[in-house]
């Protein structure tokens, strides 16, 4: 069990390396290959997809709770176990959602990194 | 110990019993003490004291993240916000969970797979250039300052209410118990005194408000007002406001210094994500409590809101509605916990400051480390000293407005845009720190209350403008771009091979 190197390299550092092939690196420079570099960019825009459809999803529910509790007269105010509804709905109602919306994004972005491991032939 | 000695008497406030309060505030900055030291036997080379060797269990590091992350705001600020606004003050608390949701979406695991310590680290292995590096130190540390101030007017307005001493006193004692804990144990015993502070500060808000609930549910008692009325004659927040909020501690969030050092303390991207997601359940189960006490308050003791100072609201509460020896203790475990709070957010931010401070002007070593935790604590209390108390929530909400003005561009460019160059980055940055501080400052010298709303909370129109900048200058500069970048881009979003052979 040998340890993770924990010091970040200054960038005059590593450009001394360069050239000398640590095991990292030839596996970098596999994803440095035009067909790697393919692979990486359809990762990186399917990783960015996701966040935005995820976080854009979560503002649309956001925007909806204020808006619901504004159209509907009297729902604010309705009383649910003594305390109002619109309390309940802004105080707790949207941590669900929050919960939610992250637990969808961390499965589907693993998910897509297990897709890029197949295509990318690594183990 | 006078047993009848207590806060300023003149709010009419209910009282907290000084020589209890004084113990729980002692015991609590001694089990910092204590676990901090306690962290010292194992923590040994440069990379224990930034970043704990990176082998801390996600759920220590989610308990840890928590704890620093609530600060006075949240524990103080939040409840009385609520009390005084009402609704309008509960995207306080639902911004502050949010925030953390984009963290998880933008930033969690490809700033881990970074491989950097810091945001100087990651903007300038980015962006390949020194000059980007010290601009981002520069805001860094900026953000972490201001941040440090309000935690340190808390203490002050914690330690006057509950024991009647004078307000430098909290103050003081944040930053000794700080500077001895980080220089004593550096990153890994932070991380467990900042996990007990979570859970500390979680039972510090939970134990007295289901108490309370329990006393006023069994007499019976008749809520003396309506929740939707509000107890003074502040005026709602408009839409605008509230947006601009939300823009600010969604956007400021990921880029906090304190949050982003944690992130490095995790294994690989994938558990800096799953990380994030337990966070996201600790600081969901938290921020229902700041809400109860607002909600109990506005309907039992709304006087509170009339004294003057509405961030006392949660430590006077306990007092107020249940009073006798009961009150006393349940006040005094609120003290407890606002303490903690004050701590693990002010500890927080100078590991992390001390971090940028140390690599950036003292060479990295130890010894650097240890000097600049204590420069980083030292001069926010000259801040906090100098500068009178805003309201907690808010403040805090305005560090936040800076951190996305700044911070949050570069990083979410960075780490998503291929184009973005050194220029740009520093354009942007200063821009955005330019606008958003030019904003606060003069909010700041208009005084409260006659601030204009765009001027009050400037998020909305200096993150845009921060980005905008940034992309334009970048476009322009596009031969800037370093070779270095494809890459970097590669390993920020690539996962890690499995660990067992990585380790």
């Amino acid at each position: 069990m040998t340890r993770v190197r924990v010091t970040a390299p200054s960038a005059s550092a590593r450009t001394a390396v360069r050239g000398v092939p640590r095991p990292l690196e030839s596996r970098e420079a596999a994803q440095d290959s035009e067909v790697g570099q393919v692979f990486v960019r359809s990762l990186i825009r399917s990783q960015l997809r996701l966040a935005l459809v995820v976080a854009g999803g979560f503002l649309l529910i956001l925007a909806a709770f204020p808006l619901t509790l504004m159209v509907v007269p009297g729902l604010a105010d309705t009383r649910v176990a003594g305390i109002p509804f619109g309390w309940l709905l802004l105080g707790a109602g949207i941590y669900p959602v929050i919960g939610l919306s992250a637990w969808l994004y961390v499965r589907t972005a693993a998910r897509n990194e297990a897709r890029y491991r197949d295509l990318a032939g690594e183990p | 110990m006078n047993r009848e000695h207590c806060g300023p008497e003149r709010h009419g406030g209910a009282r907290v019993n000084a020589g209890i309060a004084i113990a729980a505030v002692t015991v609590v900055s001694l089990a910092t003490a204590v676990i901090g030291f306690y962290g010292l036997r194992i923590s040994r080379t440069t990379g224990d004291f930034y970043v704990a060797s990176r082998t801390v269990r996600p759920w220590w590091n989610a308990s840890a993240i928590g704890g620093e992350y609530l600060s006075a705001a949240s524990f103080l600020g939040v409840a009385g916000l609520i009390l005084l606004s009402g609704t309008d003050a509960l995207w306080f608390p639902v911004g502050y969970t949010a925030g953390y949701l984009m963290l998880l979406l933008f930033v969690a695991a490809p700033l881990r797979r970074s491989g950097a310590y810091t945001i100087p680290d990651f903007t300038e292995s980015r962006l390949g250039s020194r000059t980007v590096r010290r601009v981002t130190s520069l805001v860094v540390v900026m953000v972490g300052w201001l941040y440090i101030v309000p935690q340190l007017h808390g203490a002050a307005l914690t330690i006057h209410i509950a024991t009647g001493l004078p307000s430098w006193v909290g103050s003081v004692a944040v930053v000794v118990v700080v500077c001895l804990t980080v220089v004593a144990g550096g990153m890994r015993s932070i991380t467990f005194v900042q996990a007990f502070q979570y859970w500390l500060k979680l039972t510090a808000l939970a134990v007295p408000i289901l108490f309370i609930v329990f006393v006023l549910a069994g007499h019976g008692a008749e809520p003396q007002s309506l929740p939707a009325v509000n107890p003074t004659g502040v005026a709602p927040a408009g839409p605008y406001q509230n947006v601009s909020l939300l823009v600010a501690l969604l956007f400021g969030t990921l880029g906090l210094p304190h949050v982003l050092v944690r992130f490095y303390t995790n294994p690989d991207g994938h558990s800096a994500r799953r990380t994030t997601l337990i966070v996201l359940g600790l600081l969901s189960v938290f921020y229902l409590f700041p809400t109860a006490y607002g909600l109990v308050a506005r309907m039992y003791a709304p006087d509170l809101a009339r004294s003057g100072q509405p961030d006392a609201m949660v430590l006077r509460l306990p007092g107020e509605l249940v009073g006798g020896m009961p009150g006393d203790l349940l006040s005094a475990l609120v003290v407890a916990g606002a303490f903690a709070a004050f701590l693990s957010t002010t500890s927080g931010l100078v590991v992390s400051l001390a971090g940028v401070i140390s690599q950036d002007v003292l060479g990295g070593s130890v010894r650097g480390f240890r000097l600049a935790a204590v420069v980083s604590a030292v001069v926010p209390l000259g801040f906090a000293f100098m500068t009178g108390s805003m309201a907690l929530a808010g403040s805090v909400g305005l560090v936040f407005a800076f951190t996305a003005s700044t911070v949050c561009p570069v990083l979410l460019l960075g780490i998503w845009w291929r184009g973005l160059t050194d220029a740009g980055a520093i354009a942007g940055m200063v821009t955005g720190g330019l606008l958003c501080g030019g904003a606060m400052i003069a909010g700041a010298v208009a005084g409260s209350g006659q601030t204009p709303a765009w001027l009050a909370q400037p998020a909305a129109w200096s993150v845009p403008a921060a980005f905008a900048v940034m992309v334009i200058v970048s476009r322009a500069t596009s031969h800037r771009i370093p070779g270095t970048m494809p890459r970097i881009m590669t390993r920020l979003h690539t996962p890690e091979r499995p660990l067992a052979t990585e380790r």
